[in-house]
């Protein structure tokens, strides 16, 4: 479960500052698909890396499985991240001069993984995304579609609890950007980890569990899921 | 995240960069290239003089003089010295303390020394060989029998064992000249024929008493005997010619005679002149397993300066050292440029793989671990710079080594670039810690990057 509590997170230093995120309080489920919808700006970015330990905003509290990791120290949250979150991203970043399989072995060598499983771990998760015939291919010669279903196998490969997705069908034609988005929900059903969508595309939004809207750093309005389980929402 | 992982993940990054990668270990592969020559070029040059020193000093041997400054290069002039009547004048006007008959007797009675041979000047105005009335002018120089030298023709004496006092031992470059002349049909004729060697007394001016009593006995011819040079002939039976040999010091081109011989010439020119019986300087032999080192110290302390085989060595050593150290300085001086090198291709390619750097970072890899990438992409390129230099250094010192070797004139398999794989193997360590020394700024860089800036799309 994640629990946010009273985040608020200021910008810029005296003078000239600026508050992304203005006393936020949220809660997700385990296993639920959320979407956290907003305008750029709006301070969703923020939101979601708040809730990966990215970023620290400097009041209230995040809590994950019952820890606190804004208390933690960095190397605390570099292991939490490791090993709890995935992450997928709009334009992909995948190695481009780096074969497939070297791709999704990143996370299992950050997280120390014991040499042994990686190979059988890789394969599954390059599976997973029918990308197991380009096992050793080059991820440049990828096509987009492709590419972001390698990350999609980097950032389940490590079995994390937590899939943050910044976009994952913006750079994608409407046709690929539905496969990507089948298969991250059916992994979010089959695999029972939560999903954290963000977004500013209300068709895919619509698609989750629960939809929390953003705007001006604060939660607008929260959609889906009984209200005790989403959490208190704001007027 | 486990070094394996990050020396892989290096690996690969300078793989996807060749170009870069290879440019960059190039200039390090430039010092690298210079140090490995310095280093091959010392060791075959101390190998060398080892040798050359093997084969022409007995390491139990000592060279004695009085005079410290025989040892300091050069006397230094002074403008008034007191007369000393034991003193010498050089050619270059200043005095050398010499050492007298007396010096030689005190260092014979001595119990640690077997046998003392004072260095004589045996110079003589010309030779004359049997059968040629032809004159040729030639050096003179004792036989040294603590070293084994070869002969062309006829044989030399076993180690340690002297001429016999009308022997003479010549050397190879004489035979064309007296084949052309027509002396000898070919070098083997040599041995056995006689050389006589003319000496010339320095003449020492008469004192009115003698002129007059000349005059009286024998009239005006008297008096001209009595100012006219004396000379004398000493005559040897050539027994060997020797070889010349690429490792030998001395001998190339003199007349080579026993002790006793030149004993007998140097005191014949020097008779009646304040010469006589002043030597340099004395070659000694320590007696039995006695440390040269020791008489060394104990002869210093009576008053005599001293120089072992050792102290040879190390003179040449020094010389040796002096010109690799010069060699090793611009080995250096490219590796430092090469430093920078490796800090500019570090920085770039830290600013051209931010978000792969951001990616990491987010997905939990320490700082600390990024650091140690992009170090461990400089430590490759070290390693790599290390490698190609010390290859073509190897390879063209290899190829070259004959080459050398024929144009300085050496004897054959005298190698004067010598490898050895363990110096350039700690040359190649030192230049991966200097690699990564270089790569530690922009690895700082890169592990102070925020992943949230990194990973920022617009």
């Amino acid at each position: 479960m994640i629990e946010i509590k009273n985040v608020t997170k200021t910008y810029g230093k005296k003078g000239s500052t600026f508050q992304a995120l203005k006393d936020v309080s949220l809660t997700i489920p385990d296993g639920a698909s959320v979407a956290i919808v907003g305008k750029s700006g709006s301070g969703k970015s923020t939101l979601m890396h708040a809730m990966s330990g990215l970023d620290r905003p400097e009041a209230g509290e995040v809590i994950i499985d019952g820890v606190d990791i804004l208390k933690l120290k960095k190397k605390a949250v570099d292991t939490f991240r490791s090993e709890k979150i995935g992450f997928i991203f709009q334009s992909f970043f995948v190695q481009a001069n780096e074969s497939c399989y070297d791709n999704v072995s990143l996370p299992l060598e950050i997280s120390n993984s014991k040499a042994s499983q990686r190979k059988v771990r890789i394969e599954e998760a390059l599976a997973t995304v029918d990308l197991s015939d380009k096992l050793k291919q080059k991820a440049r010669n990828l096509s987009g579609g492709q590419k972001q279903r390698l990350a999609i196998a980097r950032a389940i490969v490590n079995k994390p609890s937590i899939i943050f997705a910044d976009e994952p069908t913006g750079n994608l034609d409407s046709t690929t950007g539905e496969k990507v988005e089948d298969l991250l929900f059916s992994l979010n059903k089959k695999e029972g980890s939560t999903l954290i969508i963000v977004t500013h595309d209300t068709d895919l939004a619509r698609k989750c569990d629960v939809q929390v809207y953003i705007k001006d750093g604060q939660i607008e309005q929260t959609v889906g899921l009984a209200a005790s389980t989403a959490g208190k929402e704001h007027k | 995240m486990k070094t394996i992982d990050i020396v892989r993940r290096a690996a690969r990054s300078l793989r996807s960069a060749k170009t870069r990668t290879i440019l960059t270990s190039l200039a390090i592969a430039v010092g690298a290239f210079t140090i490995t020559v310095s280093l091959a070029v010392g060791e075959g040059a101390r190998q060398y003089a080892d040798n050359l020193i093997n084969s022409n000093v007995n390491p139990k041997a000592l060279f004695i003089v009085k005079d410290k400054t025989l040892f300091e290069g050069g006397a230094q002039r002074a403008a008034i010295t007191e007369y000393n009547p034991d003193a010498a004048q050089t050619a270059a006007g200043a005095t050398i303390v010499s050492m007298t008959q007396k010096d030689v007797d005190a260092l014979s009675a001595r119990s640690d020394i077997e046998s003392v041979v004072p260095t004589y000047n045996p110079v003589v105005r010309y030779m004359t060989f049997d059968g040629s009335s032809k004159k040729y002018s030639a050096d003179v120089s004792t036989y040294n029998d603590s070293i084994l030298s070869e002969s062309a023709y006829g044989s030399l004496p076993p180690q340690n064992q002297q001429l016999g006092d009308t022997d003479a031992v010549v050397p190879e470059a004489f035979v064309d000249t007296l084949i052309k002349a027509g002396v000898i049909k070919e070098g083997a004729d040599l041995v056995g024929k006689k050389v006589t060697l003319t000496a010339v007394q320095a003449t020492v001016t008469p004192t009115t008493d003698q002129i007059s009593a000349a005059f009286a006995t024998g009239g005006q011819a008297a008096v001209e005997d009595l100012v006219k040079p004396q000379t004398k002939d000493f005559t040897f039976t050539i027994r060997a010619v020797s070889q010349k040999s690429s490792s030998a010091l001395t001998g190339v081109t003199a007349v080579q005679i026993a002790p006793n011989a030149a004993r007998a010439i140097s005191e014949f020119i020097t008779a009646g002149t304040n010469e006589y019986q002043k030597y340099l300087g004395v070659t000694a032999l320590v007696k039995g397993d006695t440390d040269p080192q020791k008489v060394k110290e104990a002869l210093n302390n009576a008053g005599y300066y001293t120089q072992t085989a050792k102290d040879l060595q190390g003179l040449i050593f020094t010389v040796v050292n002096t010109l690799q150290g010069i060699v090793l300085g611009f080995g250096i001086i490219a590796l430092i440029a090469s430093v920078f090198g490796i800090i500019n291709t570090q920085y770039i390619s830290v600013l051209e793989r931010t978000r792969e750097i951001g990616l990491m970072k987010a997905l939990g890899m320490r700082g600390r671990s990024v650091s140690r990438l992009f170090q461990f992409e400089a430590a490759w390129i070290g390693f790599l710079g290390g490698i190609i230099g010390a290859a073509i250094a190897v390879v063209l010192g290899v190829t070259l080594n004959p080459w050398v070797t024929s144009v300085l004139g050496l004897s054959e398999g005298t190698k004067l670039l010598i490898f050895q794989p363990l110096p350039i193997a700690g040359m190649i360590i030192v230049l991966i810690f200097i690699a990564m020394l270089a790569g530690w700024f922009p690895a700082r860089k890169a592990a102070k990057l925020d992943p949230i800036e990194a990973l920022r799309t617009e």
